[in-house]
């Protein structure tokens, strides 16, 4: 079943975007149908890589490939690709702390330098897993769909503990959404 | 937020209409599940066929079988079915997907990838439709090289909900 949800955050994250920019957004996600369609209605590259078929993304003994490695290996772009919105969503809950700083090395090199992105995390960290797929139906609009398999690896962190592996990014603001979920808007560190 | 590129949709020539009596019905395929009722001819990669190589025409196509390559048919519809298999870059006027394609997908007009595609590669299409279930890797470049259309952002109003949001900082989560 699907839930709508209005977010206060979303506005913000477009409003870097200057006039007659075509903008390139990362989705880091299974991207939904709506999300789609909603960014069909603009001039922009979208770039969909969905790192959750790719989970777990944790080392475990015998791996022969570090995180970093693994990341890596995941996450490239052309070399002059520019994010100027990164779309994590809920990504980070399930990426350890080795996970999110691969991440970030990946994405540090790509990120335009008014890039915003918009991800959710967990306001208490012991708050039960809940595992959706998110898509944008309006401009302050988002969809939630639970998924039919539970994901693994679900570790949701603290916001400060986030700001210290996100290192490239800061927290713009945040805002406290039912069943402990935070959704937070971040903007790249000048 | 930026303003919605309204301009965005150009008007693509439709394809050429032709009639059955163009060609001959011993040579063509069956009509594509997914193509509306029109007299418009449509040729199918059967199941067991496997090309590599370069396909080109002009008519729709229906991919079953297997295609390496490239697939160009600019004016025209491409449907790579479910049992299709591509590793190969396709150009067309439309290009549904209801299979499986490694390579980048150009559409003129508009690309669909169906609750059963599975795509891995970059597409450039002014229009694009996905399915809820279906899978896909790669970047979607929605403004394939058109005339500058304005974009910019939509005017804030005065009751914005982002002035009203609580500002939160929890550091220590």
């Amino acid at each position: 079943m699907n839930e709508r949800q209005s977010s206060q955050l979303l506005p913000d994250l477009f409003e870097s975007v200057a006039e007659d920019q075509c903008i390139t957004v990362l989705h880091l996600g299974p991207v939904l149908p709506e999300t789609m369609e909603y960014f069909s209605s603009f001039r922009c590259k979208l770039h969909v890589n969905d790192l959750f078929a790719e989970l777990p993304l944790s080392f475990k003994p015998g791996d022969e490939l570090t995180v970093q490695e693994r990341m890596s290996s995941l996450v490239s772009f052309p070399e002059d690709t520019r994010f100027d919105v990164c779309l994590f969503w809920d990504l980070l809950n399930y990426l350890d702390q080795d996970g999110v700083v691969a991440l970030m090395q990946c994405l540090r090199p790509h990120l335009a330098t008014t890039a915003m992105a918009h991800a959710f995390t967990v306001h208490n960290i012991r708050s039960p897993q809940r595992d959706c797929r998110f898509g944008i139906v309006s401009d302050s609009e988002i969809v939630l769909r639970p998924r039919h398999h539970k994901v693994p690896e679900y570790a949701p962190h603290s916001q400060g503990k986030l700001k210290e592996w996100l290192d490239g990014f800061d927290v713009k603001r945040s805002v406290l959404l039912a069943q402990s979920r935070l959704e937070i808007l971040l903007e790249l560190r000048v | 937020m930026f303003e919605r590129n309204k301009n965005k949709q150009t008007a693509v020539p439709a394809a050429p209409q032709r009639s059955q009596q163009d060609t001959p019905p011993a040579s063509k395929a069956s009509q594509a599940s997914h193509s509306p009722a029109t007299n418009r001819s449509t040729a199918m990669i059967g199941p067991s066929i496997e090309i590599k190589g370069t396909v080109t025409g002009d008519e729709d196509l229906v991919i079953q079988g297997k295609v390496e390559g490239s697939v160009e048919l600019g004016a025209h519809e491409v449907t790579v079915g479910e049992s299709g298999k591509v590793n190969a870059d396709i150009t067309a006027r439309t290009v549904r997907i209801d299979g499986e394609v490694a390579g980048d997908i150009r559409g003129n007009e508009k690309v669909v990838i169906s609750k059963s595609g599975n795509v891995r590669g970059n597409i450039v299409a002014p229009r694009m439709t996905l399915e809820d279930g279906a899978i896909f890797k790669g970047s979607i470049d929605m403004d394939p090289g058109e005339a500058p259309a304005k974009v910019s952002l939509a005017p804030k109003t005065s009751g914005s909900p982002s002035d009203a949001a609580p500002e939160l900082d929890l550091k220590s989560g």
